[in-house]
């Protein structure tokens, strides 16, 4: 917290939408405003903070928070179905940095009540010494996160060399630079229509150079999403992600690989019962014999046969190689590009090789004898092997009628 | 006697061929008509290719919603390709027209080949419509109710999508034998009796066959212990104590 404020007053021009700081929060319940006030109060104690809400009626009268200055605005683009960060939160993020002169924002995503006053100096911290966009390490339960796990992080980490292991961050610290740079972008998604990408901000950031910190946030309620359907969900999510890649192409087939994530995750506890994965691997099976005609229009023959052993071997030694799991993303990501099949279908058709990922994964990282590994080292070997396999996506997107066995 | 055979054969065999000598002008006029106008298709369409290509209608297309979903129904990912080849076809389909009134106009009024010949070929071509764009909405309805039905864990998912493309498969061939005006009312009684065959079968499929799924839904509604996977707070089942499974 010094720190940022010592970096703020030494260098005003560091930060040229002004010298204070804004806090953004989305639309949250009115029980949840007067502990998110506090924490900022006891975050930034005695400092010029200016807290942006939607709710500004609904603010108790407190002494606790009279070193904030709260003011009130009216979303300039609804923000629909608000669980993460969408292209209308940076459009007003920015408009409010600009009428406060902010040169530093924090954009608070839902349930940011439950973030420590720690994370959010953290979080003006990586601002304060000259970062750009500043992404929060989450302290997640092992189990939780898994998209993020198996999809978002790894490629992120491999194609745009950015390593923060929550892409599909809830909040973000960015420098005014930043929050102009993403609200142009941002203004692009919402007038297009495209209210449903979501998975961009620190792709967007990596491909403008600007510079990304990553922050120890602790443990944080995750908002979840309103849809009880994980198939329209992860179709939403690999959709956006995977028009990100499309968009990003350039960049990415130069671009340097980054060097992992620096925090750790929590230990798995050895003495939890492994869980019950029957379900996921009978989705897998039954999506083997089903869908096996349009997997062929997508995947090469050698990930079918890998597919065809994993549907044939027994629930405890169900392993889904990490690079079976890296060549079945990339070449999703490819007919993606080239409409191999209908998108809807080809998202669809993604859904259970995910549960088997999911499935492999679990039963990799339970219990505790030999052969079994901690759920994060497995998620950074996992990036490992797709950085190792990005020379693959490269040759397929620039040659993708070329033989490939 | 034989004479009257031998007559009656040549008369006979004099007046077809007189009728295929003058049905050839007609078939001229139709081959020509259409071979012109796809030559001027071709011509036009190359050239609104080019104008589109330097107007660079596919990049501005793309920057709002309603152009990236015809991007989605482009060949090629391509919204230029996909309107020259529809001037290209509309050409082709004028030149088709044109033959036909050529065909007709080349016939005495009186002509009985006229009456047969002429209804088959010019319903012929919404026909070829029809039948293409029903093999198309049949492939697609399939795959999405496939997908659909293994991403709920349906064990007839494979039963039940080749039940659509049937469906649809045996509208579309009604459709086209109705508009080529073939079999009358024998193809609307088959028709139906095959429609509601099918609608049976699939019902009775369905119904047998998502036992355990509605039961399944009747337990997560009683109390809300689901172990569907799908679900993105999914928990699983082992012994105490329980994890959430959060995918997001």
């Amino acid at each position: 917290m010094a720190s940022t404020q010592i970096a703020m007053e030494a260098n005003p021009s560091a930060h040229p939408g002004g010298p204070g700081l804004l806090v953004s929060l989305a639309s949250m319940p009115a029980s949840a405003l007067p502990a998110m006030l506090s924490n900022l109060a006891v975050a930034f104690p005695g400092q010029n903070i200016t807290v942006a809400t939607p709710e500004i009626s609904t603010v108790p009268d407190s002494g606790g928070i009279a070193s904030l200055r709260l003011v009130g605005y009216t979303p300039a683009a609804a923000a629909q179905g608000a669980w993460v960060l969408t292209a209308a939160d940076y459009l007003n993020t920015f408009q409010l940095a600009r009428e406060h002169h902010a040169g530093l924002s924090l954009m608070l995503g839902a349930e940011a009540q439950s973030l420590s006053p720690q994370a959010l100096r953290n979080l003006a911290a990586a601002l304060g010494s000259g970062n750009d966009l500043a992404v929060p390490h989450y302290t997640l339960r092992p189990r939780e996160g898994l998209v993020n796990a198996a999809l978002l992080y790894p490629v992120t980490r491999a194609l745009f060399g950015a390593a923060p292991r929550f892409p599909l961050a809830i909040d973000f610290g960015l420098s005014f630079r930043a929050v102009e740079h993403l609200a142009t972008t941002a203004q692009r998604f919402t007038s297009a229509g495209q209210d449903d990408a979501v998975v961009w901000p620190v792709a967007e950031a990596a491909a403008a150079g600007l510079s990304i910190a990553e922050v120890e946030a602790g443990e944080r309620v995750l908002p979840q999403p309103p849809q009880a359907d994980l198939n329209s969900l992860l179709g939403e999510i690999a959709g956006s992600f995977f028009a990100e890649i499309d968009t990003r192409a350039t960049f990415w087939q130069r671009s340097r690989i980054a060097p992992g994530s620096a925090f750790t995750q929590l230990a798995l506890d050895h003495t939890e019962a492994p869980p019950d994965v029957r379900p996921m691997l009978d989705s897998f099976r039954n999506a083997y014999t089903n869908l096996h005609e349009i997997w062929s229009l997508i995947l090469p023959p050698n990930s079918l046969l890998g597919l065809k052993r994993l549907s044939l071997t027994p629930v405890p030694n169900f392993r889904m190689p990490d690079d079976l799991w890296a060549r079945i993303v990339y070449d999703f990501t490819l007919a993606w590009r080239l409409r191999t099949i209908n998108r809807g279908h080809l998202l669809g058709a993604l859904t259970p090789l995910y549960l088997a990922w999911v499935a492999s994964h679990l039963l990799l990282t339970s219990g505790s004898e030999a052969g079994h590994m901690e759920p994060e080292r497995h998620i950074q070997e996992l990036a490992r092997v797709f950085e190792t396999d990005k020379a693959y996506l490269v040759s397929r997107w620039r040659w993708p009628d070329r033989f490939n066995p | 006697m034989l004479q009257q055979i031998h007559f009656a054969l040549s008369d006979s065999a004099h007046r077809v061929l007189v009728q295929l000598a003058s049905l050839l002008p007609g078939v001229i006029a139709l081959l020509l008509a259409v071979l012109i106008l796809s030559v001027i298709g071709w011509g036009v369409s190359a050239a609104l290719r080019r104008i589109l290509q330097s107007a660079r209608f596919d990049e501005r297309l793309s920057r709002n919603n309603a152009g990236t979903s015809l991007t989605d129904w482009s060949p090629s990912n391509s919204p230029t390709l996909l309107v020259t080849r529809i001037v290209f076809w509309a050409f082709i389909v004028v030149g088709i027209i044109i033959g036909l009134s050529a065909f007709d106009a080349s016939y005495a009024t009186n002509s009985s080949m006229e009456v047969f010949m002429l209804p088959y070929l010019t319903h012929s071509v919404g026909a070829i419509v029809l039948l293409f764009a029903g093999t198309l909405i049949a492939r697609f309805l399939a795959r999405s109710v496939l997908i659909g039905a293994v991403n709920a864990r349906l064990q007839y998912a494979r039963f039940l999508s080749l039940g659509v493309k049937w469906l649809v498969f045996v509208l579309t061939g009604a459709m086209v034998l109705d508009h080529i005006g073939v079999g009358g009312a024998i193809v609307e009684l088959a028709f139906g009796i095959l429609f509601g065959g099918i609608v049976l079968t699939l019902a009775l499929a369905i119904g047998l066959g998502s036992r355990d799924l509605v039961s399944r839904s009747l337990e997560r509604s009683a109390d809300r212990l689901d172990s569907n996977p799908l679900d993105p707070a999914y928990t699983t089942t082992g012994p105490e104590p329980r994890e959430t499974l959060r995918h997001f």
